[in-house]
């Protein structure tokens, strides 16, 4: 199979259909718009796309986690954040409407795990709060706010004060927070 | 289920323990066998929910699942091959079932954009007016069909006694008197067909089931965004840090919208952190006393705003309107227009007094913004909710004794108030938003763009469906004229919330909002309405001239004289003579329920109790964990510091040399 054109066989797309949530549409739609970013590659279909290739698209460009995302999702051996077809389904999936809520805060959590050591500590914390407040100098936290900040993150969800936010305790946090699962989406 | 656990990525988790590359591999197949051994006991169904919800890449699941197929065939006998074959059918047509439903979901595109572009707060507007659409359209559906469509084939009696003017759009009267669109248009003759239709029962059985279907309906969603959003909120800290964080909203892609996302967030951030520094310093007395009076004196003129309102349509509005159905004068224009008076009063009143509120509510100071926006929420939904009270009052009162075919009348006036709302929220949208918008970026910088009010918008719409809801019963055709005005604000409100509107400020928790517009619409919107209509139906003198309730004394009196017309041991009759009107029946009811409620209290406070425990249980195993991973690390490095010192082979382990300080040089 080579060219952009090729279209997913029957076979294939029954299996995305049943190890993802997408449904047949999105699924369709998601192997155009893969096919448009290979396309500009010229690599034969299965191939990888790059990862600034992949922050082309519109629903990620702006995104405050773009560059994360593609990292988590990536299972490239050089760890450079590429996609391929399958990574790009893994994506749309978690970030989809009936994924369940494990799965969400799950990948969450690694997107929020800068330094992907299995923990978000403090630094991790900081990095957090300061990709979603403004760049500007008015709107970045002082340093003092951004101590008292991760203080109370820390007061409220590290249960046992262990110092960091591990996997279940996020997840015991994010399912108190019902705006979650709602605003986690990526739609194409 | 057994959750699954976290595979391990390279560096994370297992790579901190300091194993080697073979012995994460171990692991990993230990874990994976596990959980192939899991998946292959449950059933289909669950096992291919329970595969698509790992969080694995894909093709690891894919590995996953042929594992646990194979393991399967070689189980399994052909028999149980066709039923697994039955149920991934079954399971691809209720896929298929389902995209194909979602073709038929009008305005997904248009949500979609306008979640994008100005967040779920103000999506959860849009969202709410689908809904109520919905119920709207069913409405009519079984209106038309059970009550309209049998009336208009085999009686038609459209007597018009004049012809069609264009005021009749806007009063309701003259041309759309006697049609099917009021009450008055129906009669109550049993139609003769093959089995014999019975226009009464009709009548009263339709509207009562689509209002027992809503309400049902509505009790639902409210329990169960209720069980959702609020049920959960007990925990250390409340503190809002996380919820703010995690309440980014992915799905928005337009740039300029995420700048002004993260420029909120931050004010957010800052303002909870001023807020929980401020919680700490107590208010002096003398301070208490003073907000405490001002909350009094605020919630005493908004009181007495609400109490003015009523008096004022009361007084100003009625008087017009049985004017004119006095004088039977169909030619009198100016007349006919004066009944206008009364809907337009009320719909100032609904303008300007929330505005009066907010107005108002700048002179009191809350502790948190959220408590700001809950009391002027309650105190607007008092001010509608007394407004038609009133009214209510007024039709259920005064207008039976004094008005011949008082139903149709009180149709007209529902019909009236409908169309006047309507216009007034076009001219809103025209004034409040788009001269507003021109006004703030041209005229005076310092205003600004509007903010898109959630709030205002939403309880408008609740006030218009109540109206909706209490004129079903005078007007069968009522929700024709719903369905028109949602699908056009719909529509007007789109566009001018691009063209005019910026999104609101205060987007946190948006799902607790949400949860408190649904009981609204249950609690006084849906229970007023439905209120009303009973007692119109229970204790109101039908007309005796007009209706299909025609010489009863109440519309209720149908039921009875058709289970009398049933046979004496026919099983209609049985139940209704001796379960429904027997008080004893409503008495075993109601202890029954008191008791469940005891029991189902009593359940939720042990288990708060025993959320307690676990917290401090979970705390004390930290302690244990970081105590163990500290002893492993310590003995891991000495084994390797053993290894590597193996090959000299004696002891030079490091160990703590008591006489330390001997070994320090003497002239330090």
């Amino acid at each position: 199979m080579g060219g952009t054109s090729s279209k997913l066989s029957k076979d294939l797309l029954s299996e995305y259909q049943e190890l993802t949530f997408l449904t047949k549409q999105e699924i369709l739609m998601a192997h155009k718009i893969f096919s448009e970013l290979q396309d500009k590659e010229n690599g034969p279909y299965g191939a990888r796309v790059s990862m600034e290739k992949v922050l082309t698209l519109p629903e990620l460009k702006s995104n405050p986690f773009r560059k994360r995302i593609c990292q988590v999702f990536s299972t490239s051996d050089l760890k450079d954040g590429s996609l391929s077809f399958e990574d790009f389904l893994d994506l749309l999936s978690a970030f989809s409407d009936s994924a369940t809520l494990e799965i969400k805060s799950h990948y969450a959590f690694r997107i929020f795990d800068f330094d992907d050591d299995g923990t978000l500590d403090a630094r991790d914390l900081e990095k957090l709060v300061n990709s979603l407040t403004g760049e500007t100098d008015d709107t970045r936290l002082t340093g003092e706010e951004m101590k008292q900040l991760i203080g109370n993150i820390l007061e409220e969800s590290d249960i046992d004060k262990d110092g960091t936010v591990n996997l279940s305790e996020f997840q015991h946090v994010i399912s108190r927070s019902p705006d979650f699962v709602s605003s986690f989406k990526i739609v194409l | 289920m057994r959750r699954m656990s976290v595979f391990p990525q390279h560096g994370t988790a297992l790579g901190n323990l300091g194993l080697t590359a073979n012995e994460i591999r171990q692991e990993t197949e230990n874990n994976t066998s596990e959980l192939v051994s899991d998946l292959v006991n449950l059933s289909a169904g669950a096992r291919f929910e329970a595969i698509r919800s790992l969080h694995v890449p894909f093709n690891e699941k894919k590995t996953i699942r042929n594992r646990v197929n194979s393991v399967k065939l070689s189980k399994t006998i052909l028999a149980a091959d066709c039923r697994q074959q039955v149920s991934r059918s079954f399971r691809r047509f209720r896929a298929s079932l389902a995209s194909a439903m979602q073709h038929l979901v009008i305005w997904q595109d248009t949500l979609k954009e306008i979640g994008g572009r100005f967040g779920t707060s103000v999506l959860s507007y849009f969202l709410f007016l689908k809904w109520l659409l919905q119920f709207n359209l069913f409405s009519l559906i079984i209106n038309f069909c059970f009550i309209t469509i049998p009336q208009i084939v085999h009686a038609p009696n459209i007597s018009s006694i004049t012809g069609f003017r264009g005021l009749e759009l806007l009063t309701g009267v003259g041309y759309f008197n006697k049609t099917v669109l009021f009450y008055g248009g129906y009669n109550g003759e049993v139609i003769v067909s093959k089995p014999a239709y019975n226009m009464q029962l009709a009548y009263f059985f339709t509207i009562a089931a689509y209002l027992v279907l809503c309400g049902v309906s509505l009790i639902y969603s409210t329990s169960r965004s209720f069980q959702k959003n609020f049920a959960l909120e007990t925990g250390p800290v409340s503190g809002g840090a996380w919820r703010l964080l995690c309440s980014w909203d992915f799905s928005v892609v337009n740039e300029k919208a995420i700048q002004y996302n993260k420029n909120n967030l931050a004010i957010q951030l800052k303002e909870s952190l001023s807020e929980r520094l401020q919680e700490k310093n107590k208010m002096s007395r003398s301070d208490r006393i003073k907000h405490l009076s001002l909350h009094l004196l605020a919630w005493l003129l908004s009181l007495g705003l609400a109490l003015g309102s009523c008096a004022g349509i009361y007084f100003l509005g009625t008087n017009r309107e049985l004017a004119f159905s006095f004088s039977h004068d169909p030619s009198d224009l100016g007349a006919e227009a004066s009944t206008l008076l009364l809907p337009v009063v009320v719909s100032l009143f609904n303008l300007i007094v929330p505005l009066l509120y907010s107005l108002i509510s700048k002179i009191e100071s809350y502790s948190n913004p959220r408590a700001k926006i809950y009391i002027s929420i309650v105190r607007t939904v008092i001010l509608k909710m007394s407004i038609l009270g009133i009214l209510c009052f007024y039709w259920l009162s005064f207008v039976p004794t004094n008005i011949s075919c008082w139903e149709s009348f009180v149709g007209q006036s529902v019909y009236r108030l409908l169309i006047i709302d309507f216009i007034f929220c076009l001219l809103g949208i025209f004034f409040g938003e788009f001269l507003r918008n021109v006004i703030g970026t041209m005229c005076i910088q310092s205003l600004g763009v509007p903010e898109f009010d959630i709030a205002r918008n939403v309880l408008d719409l609740i006030y218009g469906q109540t109206l909706a809801w209490i004129g079903i019963y005078f007007s069968p055709l009522l929700p024709v004229m719903q369905v028109l005005k949602l699908f056009i604000i719909f529509y007007l409100k789109k566009i001018s919330l691009s063209m005019n509107c910026q999104p609101p400020k205060h987007t946190g928790r948006a799902a607790q909002i949400q949860t408190v517009f649904i009981a609204l619409l249950f609690f006084p919107s849906f229970v007023g309405a439905l209120s009303m209509v009973a007692f119109t139906v229970w204790s109101l003198k039908p007309s005796d001239q007009c209706g299909p309730f025609q010489g009863l004394n109440t519309p209720f009196h149908t039921i009875f004289n058709w289970t009398h017309s049933l046979p004496e041991t026919h099983w209609v009759r049985w139940i209704f003579e001796n379960i429904l009107r027997s008080e004893l029946f409503y008495y075993l009811i109601s202890l029954i329920v008191l008791v469940i409620t005891y029991f189902l209290w009593q359940i939720t406070r042990g288990r708060k109790e025993l959320i307690k425990t676990l917290r401090e249980q979970i705390v004390n195993e930290g302690k244990d964990k970081a105590f163990l991973l500290n002893k492993l690390q310590n003995l891991q490095k000495e084994r390797r510091e053993m290894a590597s010192y193996r090959p000299q082979d004696f002891d030079q382990t490091p160990h703590f040399n008591p006489n330390w300080m001997n070994t320090l040089p003497m002239d330090m």
